[in-house]
């Protein structure tokens, strides 16, 4: 039985006002920053969830390929993204690790 | 080990139990191994069950479902199901389908597991232990596997498996599956803890989701919540995640640059094209000798019966025309093998995405197109890896466009007939640009049709496209080797069967109506009636009968209307047989009706081995069939336009 009433994006707490607007799409590389909200439809949204990327995750961009396609570092393993999916990752930028890697 | 091949047909058969018997299956207990992908579960599986299967780095190359037997030094055995790898239980990808329905124990004919083996990659294990919860859910014996440990230790992580276990009430043992380290725990907890549950308790039914039971949060809170759970565990046990391996930062510093990256890229797909079609060749040369030097012995051996006349003439001919690829496509997966292995299949469908995404495929779709350029079968086999269902479908539906080698052996008799070895452009003949254009042909109509599809049958959002790049690793000889034995066997045993039905079948119908001197002339045959019938239809295209035959013979395998048209323009089998049919062919049809022939056989389906695999993979005939009478009706047009044309 399906129980959950999948509300369209991520959580209940941030309205769209309060969520900032730095996309993932536009972090330079070897920033870390952290993941507030996925503006995504649920069922679009699973396979990320699935694989980690979760509000309060960090992410840091470590490359780009050749198609102009993040890929980046989480939990110590890479993923490659579609630069549209990374557009609709809204982030945060971490204070401490401004100047890291 | 005895026979694991023979048993894995039994317990989890494709169509319920057989092989075994049920008092055998009931008394056995079934264990389940459930996993990520590349958490290195079939490793583990081929270590513990000595049965082998495909091992690679390429997320999701797990899929078909992998029975092996685990035998005990005091006789007892018990069943390993190798489960696909997933990362939830969405049931949105083909592998999550497959593995859901067989925890819950909803696939035919196949007891809900026992007990359950759960293996993660401890280089990743925050996030591989999101699976954790819901298996538990199952409330089955369970031991969690932590691989990989040697590299975490290596790459300076660090994890203590007493906490977990207290914390998640699950044996915990620590493996590296390459070396075989602690593989022996493993069957210890299989030995000791697992029996067959009582019926009413294995076969109550059970729901995964990603979403835990009761709680009626949205997805992302319940992902989350999930998540800080686990990240609880994780830091009792004092988890230290590993820094990044340096190689692979290095490697792919080359590999994914933006210059560099497509430069390599393309070297490979030139290099795998080099091996299919200049080094496999000597070998094929080598098969095809053997094959008729057979047909031949068998023939001076037995005596001159229908039953000669069917083994040599139908199956030996049939058969053969297929087994000649073989080489090819163990050459093909021979390199495809250690692109996977090796990490970089990930990396290539990354370059490879952008330009699949603007036709409406994905990045995934990169390994079978590519594979589709030796056959299309294994190719279709290979679209499994396209987690997308609505994406897989579509490359499953334009890979038969892809120049599959059977097409050569005809394009190469058509051009050498037709097209005169005049300079066309340059240093390029008029016979390689005819060749280059019947390829481009193949991309130009799968692009097309990959295009319509996402916007008709299969229209949808794009998903996002999600790719783990696997660390860099050395493929090792063993894993290569055995995969070339997995994947010929499969491929001689889907096409043989198949080949072998159609090749009797045509056989049969040139030895009717019989004359009083034994089998017809072929033009009196049934086939050649057939080609009478099929006439009137072909005759816009500029075919006559006889090339009528050859298109109905030739849907068991292209290559065979060679053959065909050879035994129907009467010419003798005298070792230069292209060379005569060359001639014969160039009397008898308009260099536009021979253009329009290359045409139809750029488009059409003619492959009966690709059909049947089809409907395998999609479960149905629903796609085969409309894909065949859709190639058909390209192929026609095609024709059509094409004798008025030239």
């Amino acid at each position: 039985m399906e129980t959950s009433v999948q509300l369209p994006t991520v959580p209940a707490a941030a309205s769209h006002e309060a969520v900032e607007d730095l996309r993932l799409g536009q972090v330079p590389l070897r920033q870390t920053v952290e993941l507030v909200s996925i503006d995504l439809p649920p069922h679009h949204a699973e396979p990320l969830l699935e694989r980690g990327l979760l509000p309060g995750c960090r992410i840091c961009p470590i490359r780009s390929s050749p198609g102009g396609d993040p890929i980046i570092s989480i939990d110590g393993s890479l993923l490659a993204l579609r630069k549209e999916t990374a557009a609709c990752l809204c982030v945060r930028i971490l204070e401490q690790f401004q100047d890291a890697g | 080990m005895p026979e694991p091949r023979a048993f894995s047909e039994g317990a989890l058969g494709d169509r319920g139990a057989s092989g075994t018997t049920a008092q055998d299956t009931a008394r056995r207990p079934i264990v389940a191994l459930i996993g990520p992908p590349n958490s290195g579960k079939t490793t583990l599986f081929n270590q513990l069950t000595g049965l082998r299967q495909k091992v690679a780095n390429y997320p999701g190359v797990t899929v078909e479902k992998k029975v092996g037997k685990v035998a005990f030094p005091d006789g007892r055995e018990l069943d390993l199901v190798d489960l696909p790898g997933v990362h939830g239980f969405s049931a949105r990808t083909l592998d999550e389908r497959v593995t859901r329905d067989v925890l819950e124990g909803r696939v035919e004919g196949v007891r809900a597991p026992d007990a359950l083996v759960l293996i993660v990659d401890s280089t990743r294990l925050e996030n591989q232990l999101m699976l954790v919860e819901p298996v538990l859910e199952l409330e089955l014996p369970t031991l969690l596997v932590l691989n990989m440990s040697d590299e975490l230790e290596e790459r300076g992580g660090w994890v203590d498996d007493g906490p977990l276990e207290e914390r998640l009430g699950v044996k915990v043992v620590r493996t590296s599956a390459r070396t075989g380290s602690g593989v022996d725990k493993v069957r210890e907890f299989l030995a000791a803890d697992v029996t067959v549950l009582e019926p009413g308790r294995s076969t109550q039914p059970r729901t995964l989701t990603n979403v835990p039971r009761g709680v009626a949060l949205p997805m992302v809170d319940a992902f989350t919540a999930r998540r800080a759970r686990v990240r609880e565990v994780v830091e009792e046990a004092g988890f230290r995640p590993p820094g990044p391996s340096a190689l692979s930062e290095r490697v792919d510093h080359v590999l994914l640059h933006r210059v560099w990256g497509p430069l390599v890229f393309l070297a490979v797909v030139v290099l795998v094209f080099e091996s299919i079609f200049t080094w496999a060749v000597p070998l094929m040369d080598g098969v095809d000798l053997a094959v008729g030097a057979s047909g031949s012995w068998l023939t001076s051996t037995l005596a001159d019966t229908w039953f000669r006349s069917l083994l040599v003439d139908g199956v030996w001919a049939g058969v053969g025309s297929v087994v000649i690829f073989l080489p090819q496509i163990l050459v093909l997966f021979f390199f495809l093998g250690v692109l996977e292995d090796s990490g970089y299949m990930a990396r290539a469908a990354v370059i490879a995405d952008r330009m699949m995404y603007r036709v409406g495929l994905q990045g995934r779709a990169f390994l079978p197109l590519l594979s589709g350029y030796a056959c299309a079968v294994p190719a279709i086999l290979a679209a499994r890896t396209v987690e997308d269902e609505r994406d897989r479908l579509a490359t499953i539906f334009v890979t038969p466009f892809m120049t599959c080698s059977a097409r050569l052996p005809v394009y190469a008799l058509l051009i050498a007939a037709f097209i005169p070895a005049e300079p066309f452009f340059g240093p390029i003949g008029k016979r390689a640009a005819a060749l280059f254009g019947l390829y481009g042909l193949g991309i130009v109509a799968a692009i097309g049709t990959a295009f319509l599809l996402k916007r008709t049958l299969l229209k949808a959002e794009p998903m996002a496209f999600l790719m783990e790049l696997p660390p860099y690793r050395i493929p090792s000889l063993r894993s290569l080797g055995l995969r070339l034995l997995d994947r010929s066997g499969i491929f001689l045993k889907r096409v043989g069967k198949v080949i072998f039905t159609v090749s009797i079948v045509l056989w049969t119908l040139t030895q009717f109506p019989r004359t009083e001197l034994g089998p017809p002339l072929i033009e009196d045959s049934a086939l050649a009636t057939i080609g009478h019938v099929i006439e009137p239809a072909i005759a816009p295209l500029g075919f006559d009968w006889k090339v009528g035959v050859g298109l109905v013979t030739s849907l068991a395998a292209r290559e065979v209307i060679v053959g065909t048209l050879g035994t129907i323009y009467g010419v003798e089998a005298s070792g230069d047989e292209s060379f005569e049919l060359q001639d014969a062919l160039a009397e008898a049809m308009t260099p536009a009706a021979a253009i329009g022939l290359l045409i139809f056989f750029a488009f059409a389906l003619q492959c009966m081995s690709t059909v049947a695999v089809m409907r395998r993979e999609t479960g149905g005939w629903k796609w085969p069939v409309l894909q065949f009478t859709y190639m058909l009706l390209l192929a026609y047009v095609g024709a059509f336009v094409a004798v008025r044309v030239f």
